[in-house]
């Protein structure tokens, strides 16, 4: 869908405004310059407040960014469910560390919990959710997404 | 004592009948046709409820300011915003029964003229909106939602609105900001919200699990629920238990209970998991303090003590684990969810971070050491908004308690 079309389904109101940045980024992946400038046009926003709101959220992408994201749970009841050592065998398999942006084609890092401790450790791999994630099973969920 | 999680597994989420036949929105028809909106707000003060997101207000008290400020329009929002580590209690209300927290919300709206509602619903959190969706669109068919709700004069409107991933924008007036279309970060109260909220208009900002407690006041009556839990604070909570406890999940328990009983009565936690030695429980979420075994016994409630309830969950943490992988997980939840907006704690929480991380790894320096009483001092007097104490507190404890553990 062109974000033209994206725009035509929301009146122009503030509390539209991250409604319609989720939709682009659902469509585009990341909501760029480009994007920016014709949302700030049709909710007749300065450019700057439509970017810095954009940017302020952990769910928005502002940049382009091929590589895959792998991202895994840091809080306290995922930890308790082993998380550590998940994230010492991703780390083992992608070759990089968590945290550590060296690597060509994946990106490897902490996220804040998603509220599904009860079902943890919490694995994330390009927006797919994995839950209840073991050291042994990791590999496998890797292969299939990579 | 069950208020919250009576009918939990009993109706289907997805059928309003479901509902209506276990008496739902009967305290709507009760509180529009046989109460008035000062009634209903001094039936609510009665009952001594106080909000569930973690502060504790009481919450008939909020809805007299919204009710007494004139204004032509003003709002009302259930917080689902639930973002704290360690807490899916709201999730979990939305999940099962959607219409207890759409009745309480119904209520709410009517006791102070709002004539315009949303859900802020935690973006991660989709089959709970859709959920919330389907039930909004059958109280819609009923007409227990819009133009005139039960056939009154009371018209009203709910909208579900999706965050992206911001813990701060848990904290009420962060929270408007966002729906403004602003970042969010939080402003400086007063005003506050009830008087001057949403686009400047009052706003309520209430817990879901608070507004669950809504119907049951309603048609029970206020002197019911206040002889529920504790004098102090009344009624029921829903206690999240998380880690080394053999019943993890959600408890619904009287407030005023002590951690011991919910870790260990058969009837919650029922004790440590298998082969786990109990170290200490760290209750409120991320965000809450350390109770080693002697301190379990202080009852938990909203209201002075020594450890503050927060929004309920403890984790039970036990002798196998390793304190200065706890330390990292604060660290680094608070350094990602850090606003910006002021310097104490976007500086402050990026610099325990590295520490932790230097802690990990086992090369923590003297100038480390200094440094971290410093941060914890700076974080905890000096922030603009609750986070930057958040951060602090439990770090403060573990300092305090294991410094031999952590300074090997
Ligand atoms: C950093 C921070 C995060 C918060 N997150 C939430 C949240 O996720 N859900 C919530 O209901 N309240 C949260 N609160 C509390 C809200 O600011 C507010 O007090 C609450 O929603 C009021 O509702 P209540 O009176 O029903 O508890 C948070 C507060 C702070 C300081
Ligand atoms: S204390 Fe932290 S979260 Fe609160 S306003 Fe300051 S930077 Fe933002
Ligand atoms: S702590 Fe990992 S999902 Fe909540």
């Amino acid at each position: 869908m062109s974000l033209q079309k994206i725009l035509l389904n929301f009146e122009p109101r503030p509390e539209n405004l991250l409604a319609v940045l989720k939709k682009t980024q659902k469509e585009n992946k990341y909501i760029g310059k480009k994007e920016c400038e014709v949302i700030a046009d049709y909710f007749s926003l300065p450019l700057a407040r439509v970017y810095s709101f954009a940017s302020f959220f952990d769910g928005i992408r502002t940049k382009k960014d091929d590589k895959k994201i792998i991202k895994i749970c840091s809080g306290g009841p995922c930890l308790s469910e082993n998380s550590k050592k998940v994230a010492r065998q991703i780390e083992m398999f992608l070759g990089v560390e968590v945290g550590n942006d060296i690597h060509s084609k994946y990106r490897l890092e902490y996220m804040s919990c998603l509220g599904l401790c009860d079902r943890g450790p919490i694995v994330e791999i390009e927006g797919n959710i994995f839950e209840r994630v073991k050291p042994e099973t990791v590999d496998d969920i890797l292969k299939n997404y990579l | 004592m069950d208020i919250l999680t009576k009918n939990w597994d009993k109706i289907d989420p997805l059928r309003i009948d479901s509902y209506t036949r276990t008496g739902g929105y009967g305290a709507l028809r009760k509180a529009i046709r046989e109460m008035d909106p000062e009634k209903v707000v001094a039936e609510i003060k009665m009952s001594g409820l106080r909000g569930r997101g973690g502060a504790g207000f009481p919450t008939g008290e909020k809805w007299g300011m919204a009710a007494k400020t004139p204004a032509k329009e003003k709002y009302f929002i259930c917080n689902l915003d639930e973002s704290e580590p360690g807490v899916h209690k709201d999730r979990a209300i939305a999940e099962k029964n959607p219409h207890q927290i759409i009745e309480g919300i119904l209520i709410g709206a009517a006791a102070v003229g709002a004539k315009k509602a949303f859900i802020y619903i935690n973006g991660n959190y989709q089959k709970q909106k859709e959920i919330l969706e389907i039930a909004l669109e059958q109280a819609r068919e009923k007409e227990l939602v819009g133009k005139s709700v039960m056939g009154s004069a009371f018209k009203v409107e709910i909208v579900i609105f999706e965050g992206a991933g911001a813990y701060i924008c848990g904290e009420e007036t962060a929270l408007l900001s966002s729906i403004e279309g602003k970042r969010g970060e939080p402003r400086l109260k007063p005003p506050y919200p009830p008087v001057a909220g949403l686009f400047g208009k009052p706003t309520i900002v209430n817990n879901a699990e608070t507004l669950a407690n809504i119907p049951f006041i309603i048609k029970q009556g206020a002197k019911t629920f206040s002889q529920i839990g504790s004098s102090a604070s009344p009624g029921t909570k829903l206690f999240v238990l998380e880690g080394a406890v053999r019943n993890r999940g959600i408890h619904e328990a009287p407030l005023g209970i002590t951690a011991q009983e919910l870790i260990y009565n058969s009837l919650y936690g029922g004790g440590m998991a298998s082969g786990k030695e109990f170290w200490f429980a760290q209750i409120g979420g991320a965000s809450g303090r350390l109770a080693p075994a002697g301190k379990l016994d202080q009852s938990l409630s909203y209201g002075p003590g020594e450890f503050p309830l927060g929004c309920g969950s403890i984790l039970v943490v036990d002798k196998s684990a390793d304190i200065k992988d706890l330390l990292f997980s604060w660290a680094d939840f608070f350094h990602r969810e850090s606003c910006g907006k002021c310097l104490p704690c976007r500086e402050g929480t990026y610099r325990l971070w590295e520490i932790a991380k230097r802690i990990k790894n086992n090369d923590v320096s003297k100038r480390d050491k200094e440094n971290i009483e410093e941060i914890l001092w700076t974080l905890s007097n000096t922030t603009f908004c609750p986070l930057g104490n958040f951060a602090a507190v439990a770090w403060k404890d573990a300092m305090r308690m294991f410094s031999d553990k952590i300074f090997n």
